[in-house]
């Protein structure tokens, strides 16, 4: 039996510049031994040809530089959200556009929930509802009093993470009724039920009550074994071998799960966790040493020595942190989750450390603090090719990503924001002028930065596909084309779900192309991205994936 | 008629202000009886002094047990010799209180101290950039087994003014001020005259109801910082005996307690109010009440809890009945002839 694998394809798109497509790939070693023709491909010697892919085209496995493993881990709870979602299983959850469309799906849940011979106290917890796309209707009572009998406790997490909506016998439960006063129980105004609460709660004090009972559940419930199968379950289904978890504490507790789940040789996707350096459980010198000290316990598929800091909220949230002119509406700026001058202080004895730092900057304003106090820091203690990198940088602009080139510093962009949210920031959050140049992807090229795009999932649905559909058409849902000029290359844009989060990871030595030496990490897909139109590049079908020359179809794929 | 005490306390310090009190209440006076846990929250900018307040707290805890909840754990520094044992995300300390992570989930935290048995005589949470104090301290108004006791917000006496004069900083400084019970206004030592004198008047302009005290080292007198420490019962820990300007490291906060003058008094209402008339009063208090707490009747909630704390004042469902009605006490705090005793009497007795 050779120990060389040679796959044949119907095209191959290494996204190596130098050798842009091939139709066979030789691999031993769960590594790249050659690419090119069969005959390039058996130049090691004796091999065996795999014909599986034959009719299938392979891309680099897709690298997600900046989501979290929660995606994996919300789909005991159901999905009430205004888009298509595709749960582990591989089942989409139909977007729901109208209350009653929400209020139906929650009565299925009661009836099979009734069927199963669940007690009526057992709450039904649900999640990704979001009232920004009911043109200011809201949730109340009204309509979730109306699924089943009334008597299941019901709490409907919204997509933002700001607010729920609880039904009546869940207000009962929490103890919330006319009588509690605080500012995030909303109270019906007028009619029968004045006074009374409409079972919006706003806000951590209101919500807390809701919580307090239905305890450590849903949403808030720890990373466990079987969020982390769904993760890579998700990740098989949309190409992705390379993920991060771009925050995690990395206590006893999580290093436990990481290191079970991808201990495991059937684990198909490689998971870069990154160290919670901020409001965290260590000092900036103890968490350095931490992170120093776990990267000896380093697998192939599971990576330590990220770290994420965070200076801003979100624009959405209107508590980003904007420039002049600030909010469009008119809403205040938004908060320092990080002091900058605690965040400089933090940030250099990290990159003193030697440790790559992924920040989150929402805002323009939080990307300038951010460039400035690494400029500082660089002044002082220089570091070749350290690849700090910006997450989200959502507004930053071509002057900033001069300044970013020069620092030697990476751009992770939202891309997925285009579509999720670019009509309410067009409408609301920063107006005409600014969504246009709303994750500004071919200005940083333009100016020579490192360039990633992301889902930040479960934010937004993991799907890189998707998210380079994104970069390239900038089209929101009400048909808007956000800065048509600031739109990507079909090609730059696989580049930046691939070479480009890898750079950012400091692992383009090892993946994000196809070519030798590199792990054997493909994209398995069904169609050619670069042979549909680019509006249809989100309908690209994935077969599965090969991680380190393990072959791992998706879920209903025979391998 | 009620019965009323009034405890000026001239001489002082804090200890002699609870003795005061305490022998004037009734013997089985049920204050603390059944009361819900009080909830603190501090705000404040980096470098205010929120850690040292809360290291100060957790030492000078005087016998009584408080959860601390805190964003950056790593930054607690408390002295070896106080703590019991220590994990990943809770320190215990010798004289039973903890200080604990908030981590990623303030909810998770809270729901873990509140559980605790037996249950704290009081919790604090540390508020991040994250959260605007007055977004958190409302789970004090809102969860039943919570009252809140106040907001406090640190300022750094010497760095204020470079700060407020740092756009980027400008409005995180001031926007948790809308809210405050209480501003203490810390490092006044480093701060020069003419520093200090713009922090005073910054706070004039911006918080012209709230009482004001400054510090240095955050030490600030215990009953302003905690209702917890409002009670009949309190301070079973002697008073320390240090001499007038002792500047032993440990009986640091006998400065604060030596030129504080506090006053409290106190009543056991004996008619029954209506709950309109009782929030209109907590809405505005007469001038020189810092805190007032305790039970009264209403005739919507019958027995009620009431709890004032700077600004902000709340009643609620007591959650039981006192034992002996007659022994149902309320007790306010002022500054020493500040206390508005006469509007005390003439409203809650």
């Amino acid at each position: 039996m050779p120990n060389i694998t040679v796959y044949r394809a119907k095209v191959i798109h290494t996204l190596n510049p130098m050798q842009p497509t091939a139709t066979h790939v030789a691999v031993r070693d769960g590594r790249i031994l050659a690419v090119g023709d069969l005959a390039q491909a058996s130049a090691w010697g004796a091999f065996e040809l795999d014909e599986r892919f034959a009719d299938k085209v392979l891309l680099p496995g897709f690298v997600e530089g900046h989501c979290h493993l929660k995606e994996g881990g919300m789909w005991d709870s159901p999905y009430l959200g205004w888009f298509d979602r595709r749960d582990p299983k591989g089942k989409v959850w139909p977007g729901l556009r109208s209350r009653d469309a929400v209020v139906a799906r929650l009565h299925e849940i009661d009836a099979e929930m009734a069927a199963r011979g669940e007690p009526e106290a057992k709450p039904i917890i649900a999640w990704g509802f979001d009232p920004i796309y009911f043109g200011g209707e809201r949730m109340t009572v009204d309509h979730l009093d109306r699924v089943g009998n009334g008597k299941r406790p019901i709490v409907i997490a919204h997509a933002n993470g700001h607010l729920l909506n609880a039904n009546s016998a869940m207000l009962r439960w929490a103890e919330i009724s006319s009588e509690t006063e605080v500012e995030g129980v909303v109270k019906f105004s007028e009619g029968a039920l004045a006074g009374e609460p409409t079972g919006e709660l706003q806000e951590p004090a209101a919500m807390f009550l809701v919580i307090r009972k239905v305890g450590n559940a849903g949403l808030i419930a720890p990373m466990d074994d079987n969020g982390m199968a769904g993760f890579a379950a998700i990740c098989r289904a949309q190409g992705v071998t390379t993920a991060t978890d771009l925050v995690n504490t990395l206590g006893e507790a999580d290093l436990a799960v990481l290191e079970r789940a991808t201990g495991d040789d059937n684990y198909s996707v490689r998971i870069l966790p990154a160290f919670k350096a901020f409001h965290g459980t260590h000092g900036a010198a103890a968490g350095a040493e931490h992170v120093k000290a776990l990267m000896p316990r380093s697998t192939d598929r599971l990576r330590f020595g990220l770290v994420k800091m965070m200076l801003d909220g979100s624009i959405q949230g209107f508590s980003a942190r904007l420039r002049w002119p600030g909010h469009f509406n008119g809403a205040p700026n938004g908060i320092w989750v990080t002091a900058p001058s605690q965040y400089e202080a933090d940030f250099e004895t990290y990159h003193r450390a030697g440790l790559t730092i992924h920040t989150h900057t929402n805002g323009d304003e939080a990307s300038l603090v951010a460039i400035d106090a690494i400029e500082r820091v660089l002044a002082r203690a220089p570091r070749p090719d350290h690849r700090h990198t910006l997450q989200h940088g959502q507004m930053i602009d071509a002057p900033m990503f001069k300044r970013m080139a020069s620092l030697g510093l990476c751009a992770n962009l939202f891309a997925n924001h285009l579509w999720y949210w670019g009509d309410q920031h067009y409408e609301m959050t920063m107006g005409p002028d600014r969504a246009n140049r709303l994750d500004a992807c071919q200005s940083a090229l333009n100016a020579g930065v490192p360039l990633a795009i992301h889902s930040d999932a479960p934010v937004t649905p993991l799907a890189p596909l998707f998210t380079a559909w994104c970069a390239v058409n900038r089209v929101t849902p009400s048909g808007r084309v956000l800065g048509a000029n600031e739109r990507l290359s079909v090609m730059d844009a696989l580049r930046a779900i691939t070479i480009g989060p890898a750079y950012t990871l400091k692992l383009d030595h090892e993946i994000g192309s196809i070519e030798c030496g590199k792990r054997a990490d493909f994209a398995v897909l069904e169609d050619d991205p670069f042979a549909v139109a680019s509006n249809a590049l989100k309908d690209v079908r994935v077969w599965g994936t090969v991680l380190s020359g393990r072959v791992f179809p998706a879920i209903g794929n025979a391998s | 008629m009620g019965h009323s005490v009034v405890g000026p306390c001239v001489s002082g310090d804090w200890e002699r202000v609870v003795g005061s009190a305490t022998c004037c209440l009734p013997d089985e006076s049920d204050l603390t009886l059944r009361s819900r846990i009080p909830l603190t929250v501090i705000g404040g900018f980096l470098g205010a002094g929120k850690t040292t307040l809360l290291n100060y707290w957790l030492r000078e805890s005087r016998g009584k047990r408080f959860a601390v909840l805190v964003n950056d754990f790593g930054a607690i520094n408390i002295d070896a010799a106080l703590i019991a044992s220590a994990d990943s995300d809770t320190i215990a300390l010798t004289n039973g209180c903890v200080c604990c992570s908030i981590g990623d989930d303030l909810s998770q935290a809270l729901i873990r101290v509140l559980d605790a048995s037996p249950p704290f005589d009081g919790i604090v949470i540390e508020a991040s950039g994250v959260s605007d104090p007055w977004r958190i301290a409302q789970i004090g108004l809102a969860e039943p087994g919570l009252s809140l006791d106040g907001v406090i917000v640190l300022l750094d006496a010497q760095a204020l003014a470079d700060n407020l004069a740092n756009p980027l900083l400008r409005d995180s400084i001031e926007r948790p001020l809308a809210h405050a019970d209480l501003v203490v206004l810390n490092k006044v030592d480093l701060a020069d005259d003419a520093a200090l004198e713009t922090a005073r008047d910054w706070i004039r302009r911006n918080a012209p109801s709230v009482h004001c005290c400054e510090t240095t080292n955050a030490e600030i007198a215990l009953p302003l910082l905690s209702g917890a420490h409002l009670t009949s019962e309190s301070n079973t820990a002697p008073p320390h005996d240090c001499h007038e300007h002792c500047e032993h490291p440990e009986h640091a906060h006998s400065s604060v307690a030596h030129d504080q003058q506090f006053a409290t008094w106190s009543c056991a209402p004996s008619r029954v109010y209506s709950l309109v008339d009782v929030k209109a009063w907590l809405k505005a208090p007469p001038a020189g009440v810092l805190r007032l707490k305790g039970f009264v009747e209403t005739q919507e909630y019958g027995w009620s809890e009431v709890q004032f704390s700077g600004r902000t004042g709340s009643v609620r469902r007591a959650l039981a009945s006192p034992a002996n009605p007659r022994t149902a006490a309320l007790v306010a705090i002022g500054l020493n002839g500040s206390l508005p005793v006469a509007a005390l009497i003439s409203y809650w007795t």
